[in-house]
């Protein structure tokens, strides 16, 4: 396959708990991995006195050093106002203020959950950035990606999502579905027909979705969920009973928080594969552990049934169950799944990593043009807008096939009125004040006519991201209407414009950070080595018969003050001492080699310790 | 807009007819759906990424239309300009007069929910509050599907005579349908209070 840089589009799953980037090969879709194979980048970001920048596993041991420093699960903040996540931070760390859209504290410093995304988003663009130029492509950079969210995420959600792609310099050329995705994944090597429900309980979201594939087309019927539904929940339940059973005022700080959240989670996931584990020295049986969790998970029975409904598909009529998503390792959540729809569900690959395939199919179909699959999806809610005493009057009802369109005839209320306020709202209720607000909009520019004359006619268009966009138009005159578009909840354009110029500085801070984590690793790595040689059987014969007088002494000298530079912030001392010790050990390695492809030679095992 | 200048039926190459086999509507979907969708003109030049934003947002709307039996009777008094356009009578029953076929029941309807009203007030037995809202569920009820069965027989005599006179009668029993539904929807309205006053 062609694969020019410019045009290559990866696929991201930007999860509450973990995020991953993965791309399509010779149409066989791989996540990428860092050296040491790992493809999870915890969504973790920490920032340090000085700014520095932490992103992902580092971030997460600075949690129990930093607490108050370092952010988790922010997507459980993307697109949301401060009432709506007052009780949400309950064990979190981190200050959170702002009002219509929610600002972390971080130190000294506050960021809108798009912003922490951006960091979430620039440590996987690196990532895959240095995987392709370490396959040698000519031109490895990453700016454009398929980016997963939650089905059930609403038009907010996803904008906040798309902003903080922008924010990362990076495209968000699609949003899909997370169910969906993960379906996409498992059709490729499928050609069979059949209704397939995807259930997905990932660390802070619940989706289900029910999908008929025929033809290679994936075309959703109806999807539900609960973005406040996941593992995050689990653990907070967890804590909250080691905290009851515990003297008041225990885990009083931040980090001893972070320690037991730690252990609760290690406890939760040891409990998948075993009958009894033990969280800070307390005993928990996994017949506990479901009485405790069970409200939780039961509350994805609901939307399971709901999503059922709606497809107009009874449980019997399901052929195929998918899994999704780390919650789902759970064996009360497979029991709860496997009842709901009568069959065993799927599990044959990673949940963790299985969104992130499916996104890097859907950005092949982008990139290449390949027809052989197609994704038809739904709006998850209905978008409606206010009419009189405060009603909802549904222009585009849940479920819709996307894109879709809609729209309203308005008029004026009295005469020569020449503007309308709209408000537009998302969800299923019958009243504006239980739905969501999504914007305000004000038509001006209606001819001034009396009133109930103008014919306003306001057109709604989702995309195939599941956004929105308005435009109006006056019927009897043809007048273009202009909409002032007040997003309820989100950042306006110039805020994300400003977020980009503030990032480049980051970037730079974060370049810096980079940079010292990758010469703390090389200087590991010179004295694990160094000391191993002179730990080796052999080194006490070799200094005697090879070194000069005073070699070890200089080597040790040097290791020590590697140690010692090693802990600071100074990047270039620190790979001076290394260039040192590289120097000083260059005579030593030459020797141990020598000597090892002398024994190797003489068939003598070599101990390697 | 592109494809506006066609209809529903047209552009799903069905004729106008409310029987529809949902299963070929279906297949013409999803063939349609390769033809046009924006995941397939990625790389194309703005206009013929619009046009088929255009386009498929049109078939999804066709498709969602067409699928529900209701919102295709709705749909085809509308395209047959027996329904003012821009006006949305699935959400007109609220305000609407009532139907003369329905005045007499509607006003019996009304008198026991107050006498039931009244009843709960007085802290009369649930179960007995719960057994007037029942018999008054299951008359309401009966009439709806004697509706359904009524719009299914001129769905039926339209497809086979084509009869304006049919799409009127379409029209009046698509009213009281809207409106028996509002009584349904009031009914459950007092189930669900009952249910919270004693939960």
């Amino acid at each position: 396959m062609n694969e020019m840089g410019g045009g290559r589009i990866v696929g991201i799953d930007l999860g509450t708990t973990n995020s991953l980037v993965a791309y399509v090969s010779g149409g066989v879709p791989s996540v990428i991995r860092d050296r040491g194979g790992d493809a999870l980048v915890p969504s973790v970001v920490s920032i340090d006195r000085a700014g520095t920048v932490y992103v992902g596993r580092e971030a997460q041991r600075r949690l129990l050093i930093e607490a108050g420093r370092t952010a988790y699960s922010i997507k459980r903040f993307m697109g949301k106002g401060i009432e709506d996540v007052r009780g949400e931070a309950r064990h979190m760390p981190f200050h959170i203020g702002g009002d219509a859209v929610v600002k972390i504290g971080l130190g000294e410093r506050a960021f809108t959950p798009p912003e922490l995304s951006a960091f979430v988003l620039r440590e996987l663009k690196h990532r895959a950035a240095a995987f392709f130029t370490a396959r040698g492509d000519a031109d490895p950079g990453v700016d454009r990606a398929v980016v997963t969210v939650p089905a059930y995420f609403n038009d907010a959600q996803r904008t906040a999502t798309r902003d903080a792609g922008r924010i990362a310099g990076l495209d968000v050329v699609r949003i899909i579905n997370e169910p969906t995705a993960a379906c996409l994944a498992y059709g490729l090597d499928r050609t069979r027909t059949g209704v397939i429900a995807v259930y997905d309980l990932g660390g802070g979201t619940f989706d289900i979705s029910i999908l008929r594939v025929e033809d290679q087309v994936f075309q959703v019927l109806a999807t539900n969920g609960d973005t406040h539904l996941g593992g995050d929940d689990i653990d907070v339940r967890l804590m909250d009973f080691v905290l009851e059973q515990r003297p008041p005022g225990s885990y009083g700080t931040p980090e001893a928080r972070q320690e037991l959240r730690r252990a609760v989670i290690q406890g939760k996931c040891d409990l998948s594969e075993l009958g009894e584990t033990s969280i800070d020295g307390m005993t928990l049986t996994r017949g506990q552990f479901e009485t405790l969790i069970a409200p939780i998970v039961e509350r994805t029975v609901g939307p399971c049934r709901q999503a059922m409904a709606d497809a107009n598909v009874a449980p019997s009529e399901i052929d195929e169950v998918v899994l999704v998503g780390g919650s789902s390792r759970i064996p009360l959540v497979r029991r709860i799944a496997e009842q709901l729809f009568g069959r065993k569900p799927h599990t044959d690959l990673n949940p963790d990593e299985v969104v992130a395939l499916g996104a890097a199919v859907q950005a092949d179909i982008l990139m290449t043009g390949n027809r052989t699959m197609l994704l038809l999806d739904v709006t998850p809610l209905s978008l409606g807008i206010e009419t009189m005493g405060g009603a909802t009057s549904k222009i585009i009802t849940r479920n819709s096939p996307i894109p879709a369109t809609g729209s309203e005839i308005f008029t004026t209320g009295v005469d020569n009125q020449t503007a309308v306020d709209i408000h537009v709202v998302q969800g299923e209720r019958e009243l504006v004040q239980d739905n969501r607000s999504l914007a305000r909009f004000k038509l001006r520019g209606i001819p001034p006519m009396a009133a109930g004359l103008p014919r306003v006619q306001v057109h709604f268009q989702i995309d195939a991201d599941g956004i929105l966009s308005v435009t109006a138009s006056e019927l009897r005159t043809q007048v273009e209407q202009t909409i002032e578009v007040k997003p309820s909840y989100g950042l306006t354009d110039e805020e994300v414009e400003r977020m980009l110029l503030d990032s480049f500085e980051h970037a730079e801070a974060d370049f810096e950070a980079r940079l010292l984590i990758d010469a703390r690793n090389e200087a590991e790595t010179v004295i694990h080595a160094t000391e191993k040689s002179l730990r080796h059987p052999d080194f006490a014969a070799v200094e005697r018969e090879q070194f000069a007088q005073g070699e070890r002494q200089k080597i040790e000298s040097i290791v020590a003050g590697l140690k010692m530079v090693m802990g600071s912030r100074d990047r270039e001392t620190i790979q001076k001492w290394t260039k040192a010790l590289n120097d000083a050990t260059g005579h030593l390695a030459e020797i141990m080699i020598n000597r090892s492809v002398q024994a190797a030679l003489a068939g003598k095992h070599i101990d390697d310790a | 807009m592109l494809a506006s200048r066609r209809n529903f039926f047209s552009f799903l190459g069905l004729p106008r007819k409310l029987n529809l086999d949902i299963a070929d509507l279906d297949e013409r979907y999803r063939a349609l759906s390769r033809q046009f969708h924006p995941d397939y003109f990625f790389h194309s030049p703005p206009a013929e990424r619009r046009a088929s934003l255009e386009s498929t947002s049109y078939l999804n709307d066709a498709y969602r239309t067409l699928k529900n039996p209701v919102a295709r009777i709705e749909y085809l008094l509308n395209l047959e300009g027996m329904v003012e356009p821009g006006t949305r009578p699935a959400n007109a029953g609220a305000a609407a007069a009532v139907p003369p076929a329905l005045l007499e029941q509607v006003f019996a309807l009304n008198e026991e929910l107050d006498e039931i009203r009244a009843e709960r007030e007085q802290g009369a037995p649930a179960d007995r509050i719960q057994a007037r809202l029942d018999r008054a569920r299951v008359t309401v009820e009966r009439q709806h599907v004697e509706h359904e069965e009524c719009l299914r027989q001129l769905a039926v005599d339209w497809d086979a005579t084509g009869d304006r006179r049919v799409l009127e009668a379409l029209k009046e029993r698509l009213a009281e349908r809207n409106y028996i539904k509002n009584l349904l929807a009031g009914i459950e309205r007092e189930l669900a209070a009952l249910e919270n006053l004693s939960a």
